[in-house]
């Protein structure tokens, strides 16, 4: 018979008894809740209490005019525009981009998934400068735009640039992962089956992505709407025409006009409670269906 | 359909997956494609289909060049290792896709499409699950579904890459089975692509054994078991003893130091007895036996030191009662030679 080692008893008697072997003892467990609830507490209700009880500390009357306001009205409609058009562009691309490097090989394809991550990794501001001095009047295009009478820096299609800059890993960071995994075998199968390759894509690849694709679009419009940097370089900030929601309440801000800026403050924080409500009514329909891969997550800079 | 591969040669990169390799399938046979892994089989399989295309060489449909012609346009039927389905798509969506997509001028009517899939379903027997989703099917469920899609459009050959490899050994006996007896009711040509010998034997009209990017033999299970063509096909279709010897004025001795060929025995062509009985024989001591099973498999060491396995009945391993460490005589009943890779004699 073999010597044996007696084993160090480890008396986790809370972990036994919860039946779990990856449970912890009730002091560690309620800590940890504790730190949490914390940290939650001070650092995203509170801020979020702030703005509503901020914007309606002058009355609803205030808050309502604050919202009605010509300047205001303006830059809820260019926030809104910039995203109308970045969201969809980005779709397009996005999809693309995940379907050209989810299911083919090629090279140069790393350096392809490297450009994509740029925007996350560069300071929207230095986003923004790119297009100034892309565009802008001493910039490398700009004698020759100013020539043929294009405006693009402190004007719309300026903010426009810069928000699908900002928003462009999005949609293909999310899906990417998504197509990868599920491979190419369901579109050979649909090719083997006669489909044409619109069709493959419209009933075949779309449909396996539909959840991680409408993720992506979720976070790719909340970017989108609440984009200051990148947006604020190229803007000129010209009250009723280049200010976006979040340079519009910037002004108002230095303006000393708390519950006005508050007030607009507080539609853009509306807009992140309704993605994140639709973003978890996706996350548990993804769950719920099926045979579809659980949404994969993408990191955020600010 | 009658199918032709002519001069196939593929490469990956440095890899040659197909070497050069002639194939004729006559219509309405059930071919398989047998080899280990990255013997190129399911290369082949899939340049048929046009989901691969060859480097040079093409590929005939009852003479016909489809070379240039892409999957879709060749109507085959493409069943996959995984299934493949639609994994969106019920049962009856994933049947009906096929013929869903057809341009309006050749596609069906709903009412036709709808009679078409529960034909289908009646004869892959899964008439009751019309309307589950995959994940919601067994492998061996979702794998006749696959079959069924495959079929739905009435393709001109039918295709499997490894259709049963998934599944477990039971579901698998059964569903070979089955793909036989369909076989033999719809008469589609098909080819399947198979690492198992016992399947590809039980099932298929002729096997074509694949090695390296070559084809090594192709013939029927009967001879290329019992009429192996090379060492390859020998050692790949079932379980060989392997000696060094050389063939002298008609006959073969074995263990001779001064080698040159290579004497390839099944287990059951040996024969243990406690006395020579007058012919070929050498000794041997018994080291292990495994009497679980319908042969009785007895692993001996030969006087000059090599394993050597052997498989009985059981009356006859009774009536032995051999025993462990036991010294015996062997007597090869059949035995085959090869030499330098080629089969010089057969002899006993």
């Amino acid at each position: 018979m073999a010597t044996t080692f007696p084993l160090p008893s480890l008396g986790n008697a809370a972990a036994r008894r919860a039946g779990r072997a990856t449970s912890e003892r009730i002091l560690v467990r309620w800590s940890l809740i504790g730190i949490t609830v914390i940290f939650l507490g001070v650092f995203l209700f509170m801020p979020l209490a702030v703005v509503f009880s901020s914007a309606l500390a002058k009355g609803v009357s205030v808050y309502f005019a604050a919202l009605r306001e010509p300047d205001a009205l303006a830059a809820i409609r260019l926030t809104l525009l910039a995203s109308a058009i970045a969201v969809p562009m980005n779709l397009i691309f996005g999809v693309s981009a995940a379907w050209a490097i989810g299911k083919f090989d090629f090279s140069g394809k790393n350096f392809l998934i490297t450009l994509i991550d740029l925007p996350f990794s560069v300071s929207p501001v230095v986003s923004g400068l790119i297009f100034v001095l892309l565009f802008g009047l001493q910039g490398l295009m700009g004698p020759w735009m100013a020539a043929h009478n294009i405006k693009i820096i402190f004007a719309v299609p300026g903010i426009v640039l810069a928000t699908i800059f900002v928003t462009f890993p999005f949609i293909a960071r999310e899906l990417i992962p998504l197509i990868q995994a599920q491979g190419s075998e369901e579109e050979e199968a649909a090719i083997t089956l006669g489909a044409s390759g619109w069709q493959t894509l419209f009933r075949v690849t779309l449909p396996n992505i539909k959840w991680g694709l409408l993720y992506g679009v979720i976070l790719c419009n909340a970017r989108a709407m609440g984009e200051f940097g990148a947006v604020s370089v190229v803007s000129g900030h010209i009250r009723g025409r280049t200010n976006t929601m979040p340079l519009h309440i910037e002004i108002l801000y230095n303006e000393y006009q708390f519950a006005p800026a508050f007030a607009v403050a507080s539609l853009l924080a509306l807009l992140a409670l309704l993605t994140l409500f639709v973003k978890s009514a996706v996350e548990w329909k993804a769950r719920q269906h099926v045979g579809e891969l659980e949404v994969v997550k993408v990191g955020e800079t600010v | 359909m009658s199918i032709q591969a002519v001069n196939i040669t593929k490469k990956f990169g440095h890899f040659v997956a197909l070497d050069n390799v002639d194939l004729e399938i006559p219509s309405g046979e059930l071919v398989a494609l047998l080899g280990p892994s990255g013997s190129g089989k399911t290369t082949l399989l899939r340049i048929i289909a046009g989901l691969e295309f060859a480097d040079s060489g093409n590929v005939r449909f009852d003479g016909n060049d489809i070379s240039d012609q892409t999957a879709r346009e060749r109507r085959v039927g493409f069943v996959f290792q995984h299934y493949a389905l639609f994994r969106h798509m019920t049962v009856f969506e994933n049947i009906a896709f096929g013929l869903k997509v057809r341009p309006r001028q050749y596609r069906p009517s709903k009412a036709q499409i709808r009679a078409k899939v529960n034909e289908l379903l009646k004869l892959i027997q899964l008439e009751t699950l019309a309307q589950r989703y995959p994940s919601q099917l067994s492998g061996g469920q979702r794998q006749r579904v696959a079959l069924a899609r495959a079929l739905a459009v009435e393709p001109s050959v039918l295709l499997l890459d490894e259709p049963f490899g998934a599944l477990d050994a039971k579901v698998r006996m059964e569903l070979r089975r089955w793909l036989r007896q369909l076989h033999d009711e719809i008469h589609v040509t098909s080819v399947f692509v198979t690492h198992d010998q016992e399947e590809a034997l039980e099932v298929a009209d002729r096997v074509v054994v694949m090695n390296r990017g070559h084809i090594e033999q192709v013939g029927s299970p009967e001879e290329v078991y019992n009429h192996p063509a090379t060492p390859f096909v020998y050692n790949f279709l079932g379980n060989v003893n392997l000696f060094h010897g050389r063939v002298d004025g008609g006959k073969t001795y074995i263990h001779e130091t001064e080698t040159g060929h290579v004497v390839y025995v099944r287990p059951h062509s040996l024969e243990i007895d406690r006395l020579p009985n007058g012919g070929s024989h050498f000794r041997a001591r018994i080291k292990h036996i495994n009497s679980a099973g319908p042969l009785v498999k007895v692993e001996a060491i030969t006087e000059w030191g090599d394993p050597v396995h052997v498989e009985m009945a059981q009356d006859r391993f009774r009536k032995l009662q051999l025993i462990k460490n036991e010294n015996v005589f062997i007597i090869p009943k059949d035995l085959r030679v090869f030499e330098n890779q080629k089969k010089v004699a057969g002899g006993n």
